[in-house]
């Protein structure tokens, strides 16, 4: 949590009616423009909040394709990284801030499009053609 | 309370001995997550929203068997994901039995009655099935028609084969009371040793994010809910924590009572919250900043969460910590919280039918009074 995030007190906790959410952004398909270290630092902490897979391109010109699951940040790019996972390695790795060049939210968002009004909306047009065992399925893992 | 007195002696010992040794910050409950992968796709759900190579990967016996050695509390709960999808599930819920941990396998139930051959039972192991309130709320809770049905088939399965079994539910904005208390009825009726609830909490990766209750509202529900007890309904959880829920009691967040771990690893700061990972509970310990967690921290992100991964191992911590905690357990066991206000906001009108079971659109008023 940063220092400028507005804070609530006590009294207003327990008075919440309904709370508040998140603001969720469409980040699928971005590529930020990374003009300078804040830029990075900012497109990378997106990468880690991202709930699909990114495409980061190193300095050293190799593409990574990765869902990053952590970041630590330290006071230079350098002393920063990020892990992550990779679709067809089981080990978690590791890479620093410094050494990246690009950022690209390449993968599906895999919230997107399924909101509780979208279930309600097609529960209630398969139910009104009649339909039996009107379900949500999980998508295909492959 | 339905808790079996072996338990409540584990537990109870427990805190004591952290308590005597100057201990001030230890688990309760491990919540292990093998995996993410689920058999369900409910649209609330803040959980499973991953690209299919990480539902893909799950923790090996070996993993959860050294989160739970380097961490060392009495309890895990086994959420996910669907549990019952990992294939070497048996394996690590009977190791975790050897290590005579009191474990709460959550499931969905849908692989229930199948797979239970493979489990003995035990006193260490609890079936906790998720069911979200009667047939018609929890089938559309979970976005599918009939699995109600079937979790209902895997419970009395469960329960005749001498399983413990705990119902484990979570209540939205729109909870209907007296639904919610018929269900209390109806499950109980299948055998179950208890009941398990908590209000929902608004998951910041969750696809929605319209629909969670504040606290004021989860007071006025649970108040409404819990007040008036039936004889016949027993809980699987502190009644210290219920009376939390009802808004008798105050506690501050404990994030590291229940801490989190995954394939990601410890999870920073809470089994909600998803802010980092740490690589051993100690570093979790150490590098998590506390502070700025819980209601009375002011953090937004914590300002509706009521939920037991927080605010139940305080309870628990008071009540077998401290003799008021513990008389007042004591008598919340017997208690039947009778409540004429209570009653009343029983009397209120509720949304009924399948469209509008949650509220998504303007926030209801009805209840503007808090009784908290």
């Amino acid at each position: 949590m940063t220092a400028e995030v507005a804070k609530y007190t006590m009294a207003q906790v327990e008075a919440l009616e309904l709370a508040p959410g998140a603001q969720q952004e469409q980040l699928e398909g971005w590529v930020p423009e990374l003009a300078s270290d804040e830029d990075l630092r900012q497109a990378l902490e997106k990468a880690f909040d991202y709930r699909g897979d990114v495409t980061l391109t190193l300095k050293s010109g190799e593409r990574i394709e990765a869902f990053v699951f952590n970041c630590k940040t330290g006071p230079t790019l350098a002393e920063s990284f990020l892990q992550y996972f990779t679709p067809n390695d089981s080990e978690k790795r590791k890479v620093s801030y410094a050494d990246i060049a690009r950022v690209e939210f390449s993968g599906k968002d895999r919230a997107a499009g399924k909101h509780w009004e979208d279930w309600v909306k097609k529960y209630n047009e398969k139910k009104a053609a009649g339909e039996k065992n009107i379900a949500l399925v999980p998508e295909a893992l492959e | 309370m339905a808790i079996p007195i072996s338990q409540m002696w584990t537990v109870s010992t427990y805190v004591l001995k952290k308590k005597l040794a100057g201990n001030k910050q230890y688990p309760l409950v491990l919540m292990l997550e093998p995996l993410f992968r689920c058999n369900l796709a409910c649209a609330g759900c803040g959980k499973v929203q991953y690209p299919p190579h990480i539902l893909k990967k799950q923790l090996t016996p070996e993993e959860c068997f050294a989160a739970i050695d380097e961490c060392g509390a009495p309890m895990v709960s086994i959420p996910g994901g669907e549990p019952l999808l990992h294939p070497q599930i048996v394996e690590i819920v009977n190791g975790l039995i050897a290590r005579k941990k009191y474990i709460y396998l959550c499931t969905n139930a849908l692989e229930l009655k199948r797979r239970l051959p493979e489990f003995t039972p035990s006193k260490y192991l609890t079936f906790s099935v998720h069911l979200d309130g009667q047939r018609e709320h929890h089938d559309f809770s979970v976005c599918r028609e009939g699995g109600y049905d079937i979790a209902v088939e895997g419970i009395k399965e469960a329960v005749k084969r001498g399983f413990r079994v705990t119902t484990n539910a979570t209540f939205f904005d729109g909870a209907d009371p007296n639904s919610v208390r018929a269900f209390f009825d109806e499950v109980m009726g299948m055998g179950v040793e208890g009941i398990v609830l908590s209000p929902g909490y608004s998951y910041e990766k969750a696809p929605d994010q319209n629909r969670f209750l504040g606290r004021a509202r989860v007071r006025r529900l649970f108040r409404a809910i819990l007040s008036n007890r039936k004889p016949t309904w027993k809980f699987n959880m502190s009644p210290l924590f219920l009376e939390f829920l009802m808004g008798d009691r105050s506690y501050e967040c404990i994030p590291w009572g229940m801490p989190a771990y995954s394939i990601f690893g410890w999870q920073k700061p809470c089994y909600l919250l998803q802010e980092g990972y740490a690589e051993s509970y100690k570093e979790l310990l150490e590098t998590t900043k506390w502070a700025e967690y819980g209601a009375a921290s002011g953090n937004p992100k914590c300002a509706n969460c009521m939920v037991s991964c927080g605010y139940e191992a305080p309870a628990v911590i008071d009540g077998f910590g401290t003799l008021k905690g513990f008389f007042a357990m004591v008598k919340g066991n017997f208690s039947k919280y009778r409540d004429a206000h209570a009653l009343r906001l029983l009397d209120e009108p509720a949304p009924h039918g399948p469209a509008t079971l949650v509220q998504i659109a303007a926030p209801d008023h009805s209840f503007e009074e808090s009784n908290a």
